[in-house]
């Protein structure tokens, strides 16, 4: 009996290589599924199944066209945080980069530093007329133009009442200026020739970071995402139809640093409220100009920083003014993304660029953001090394005042600042 | 001022300003419940106290750099009943969330630390415990029984 089991065993030992070429087809043909894949039930009352039900739910999404995955992603109400852009909480520019992600850089990125403006001005002197000293004297003289005519020229019958000076006299002057620089630098951008310039825009957008556990209720106990809303009113934006280069490479936001912040949002105070979810970059869906190249904004007569200096807030100005910024160009850029079929499950694969000028009159401040990622909920963030970046300056002072019908103190390097924003267009 | 209800004369433009001397106000500063900003401090006020009292409190008394106050008043419960089934009322309080300028933070101090209770060599205590561990110690079963009874077996 020992000697019959042996002899088997002795000859598979000395032939396995023949053994495994006889076999070779034969096995490919094994890996075939005989079955269909093995999954959770659709529809029992199991978590595998709600984990299905999403992942179906998921794929639907991913697989329509724009418009309506627009309306799938956005159509159930449920109670979210409205973030405003501009806002009276204290520090508000930690919790917003937190809420959207985003990595600080003070200062501006390269481009906008004047050692590499010579090789940038170079490079696109084939395509138009690029600015030299002349064309920067006639750009000097609109603005002084504007200047004079909304302070001193303009017949005013009454002072503007109590704090209703911004609306009444610094949005006016901003909207001529916008209007005017943007026709005037036509000529030498011709990207603003086919721009599109929005005064008084709406700019929505609506996402979701972060879980929470219900506290009260028949859900109690149960993970619910925490959804944010922003409904943004700049003063003006200007809409281009093609996409402005990016400002670093996607791998550059790796080391950067988001702050994270533990605590609940409602501790802000950031308030709760149920209606419509928006998701809108100043235009329909349809419209060709569906990128953004700059926002205006606006400091209201509330967060004005003589006011706030009367109340003994006056380090709260610079954080006002990054809160804003990172909250309104997340929100554009994140339209804009939206607008090209990119949402939570499916990242971007470029980066979406936006700039934004926050100015109250006198104070102008410089910001360019730059959208790398758009998977901010718990499940897409566990391995997302991705953030969005936000280059900012602090409040630059355009001009000292305006006396005896002429402008004081005009600052030269504010003004270039202001051109290289509005000239900034793709190369090529 | 007596400890009776405040009435403020009503400001018209013109007024001098309402100075208050020597206040008769309590602030009371708790634990929060949940959890605060590093920089915010939870405080128990008289009803009777506005944001603008509590600011100017702690700024002049206190010389507290006072950034944003909010306030909200407790209703305290009105629902449980005594051995009688009358209603009993938990009082009322308005709280206030105080968040500090300057960048200062606070965190509210462990008032109750876990004390050692290990008792000091040679005194009356530590033989006591010893004492207690052993008899315990006798109490227990053969541990080789594996947690069996001793009611039967050999």
């Amino acid at each position: 009996m020992a000697a019959r089991i042996r002899l088997p065993l002795l000859l598979s030992r000395s032939f396995p290589p023949l053994r495994s070429l006889k076999y070779v087809h034969t096995e490919a043909a094994a890996k075939e599924p005989q079955y269909p894949p093995i999954v959770a039930s659709l529809t029992a009352k199991s978590k595998s199944a709600r984990l299905r039900q999403n992942e179906e739910r998921i794929k639907m999404i991913s697989s329509s066209p724009v418009e309506e995955k627009l309306s799938l992603i956005t159509h159930i109400q449920r109670m979210k945080f409205v973030v405003y852009p501009q806002t009276f909480s204290r520090n508000p520019d930690s919790w917003y980069q937190h809420f959207t992600k985003t990595a600080y850089i003070p200062g501006l990125p390269e481009k906008f530093n004047p050692g590499t403006e010579g090789s940038q001005s170079a490079a696109d002197q084939p395509a138009a007329p690029e600015i030299d000293e002349a064309a920067f004297n006639e750009i000097r003289d609109l603005v002084t133009r504007v200047i004079l005519h909304e302070h001193w020229h303009k017949m005013r019958k009454r002072k503007p009442f109590l704090y209703k000076h911004q609306e009444q006299v610094v949005g006016p002057f901003l909207k001529t200026l916008v209007s005017d620089l943007t026709h005037s630098l036509a000529k030498y951008n011709p990207l603003l020739r086919l721009s599109s310039l929005d005064l008084s825009p709406q700019v929505n957008f609506y996402w979701r970071r972060g879980k929470r556990i219900i506290p009260r209720g028949h859900r109690r106990g149960r993970q619910e995402p925490i959804r944010f809303q922003i409904d943004d009113h700049p003063h003006s934006q200007i809409r281009i139809p093609q996409q402005l280069p990016q400002f670093a490479p996607l791998e550059a936001s790796y080391t950067a640093e988001v702050p994270e912040i533990h605590l609940a949002p409602n501790v802000m105070p950031l308030f709760r409220r149920q209606y419509d979810n928006n998701i809108f970059t100043g235009a329909k869906l349809p419209d060709p100009a569906c990128y953004g190249h700059t926002q205006f904004h606006l400091v209201p007569d509330r967060y004005h920083r003589d006011r706030l200096a009367r109340q003994q807030h006056s380090d709260q100005v610079e954080p006002f003014l990054r809160a804003n910024a990172a909250a309104s160009l997340f929100a554009w850029t994140g339209a804009q993304a939206m607008y090209q079929g990119f949402w939570d499950y499916q990242d971007v694969s470029r980066p979406f660029v936006s700039q934004a000028v926050i100015t109250d009159g006198h104070f102008f401040s410089f910001f360019c953001y730059q959208l790398n990622t758009l998977a901010l909920s718990v499940e897409t963030d566990a391995n997302n090394p991705r953030k969005n970046l936000l280059w900012g300056t602090e409040s630059l002072r355009l001009y000292e005042g305006v006396q005896d019908g002429a402008v004081v103190g005009l600052d030269d390097g504010v003004l270039r600042l202001l051109v290289q924003f509005l000239m900034n267009r793709p190369h090529s | 001022m007596s400890v009776t209800k405040m009435v403020y004369p009503l400001y018209q433009l013109g007024n001098p300003q309402l100075r208050i001397f020597r206040p008769n106000w309590l602030l009371t500063l708790v634990r929060p419940g949940k959890e605060q900003p590093p920089d915010t401090v939870q405080f128990r006020i008289p009803m009777d106290m506005t944001k603008y009292d509590v600011k100017n409190y702690l700024e002049k008394i206190y010389n507290v750099p006072v950034g944003v106050i909010r306030t909200r008043i407790q209703f305290g419960s009105n629902k449980k009943r005594n051995h009688l089934n009358q209603k009993v009322k938990k009082p009322d309080y308005k709280v206030a969330y105080v968040q500090l300028a300057q960048g200062q933070t606070f965190t509210f101090p462990d008032i109750f630390p876990e004390k050692d209770r290990t008792p000091k060599e040679g005194s009356m205590e530590e033989m006591q415990e010893k004492f207690m561990e052993d008899e315990k110690q006798r109490q227990k079963l053969d541990p080789r029984r594996g947690g069996v009874t001793e009611w039967f077996g050999l």
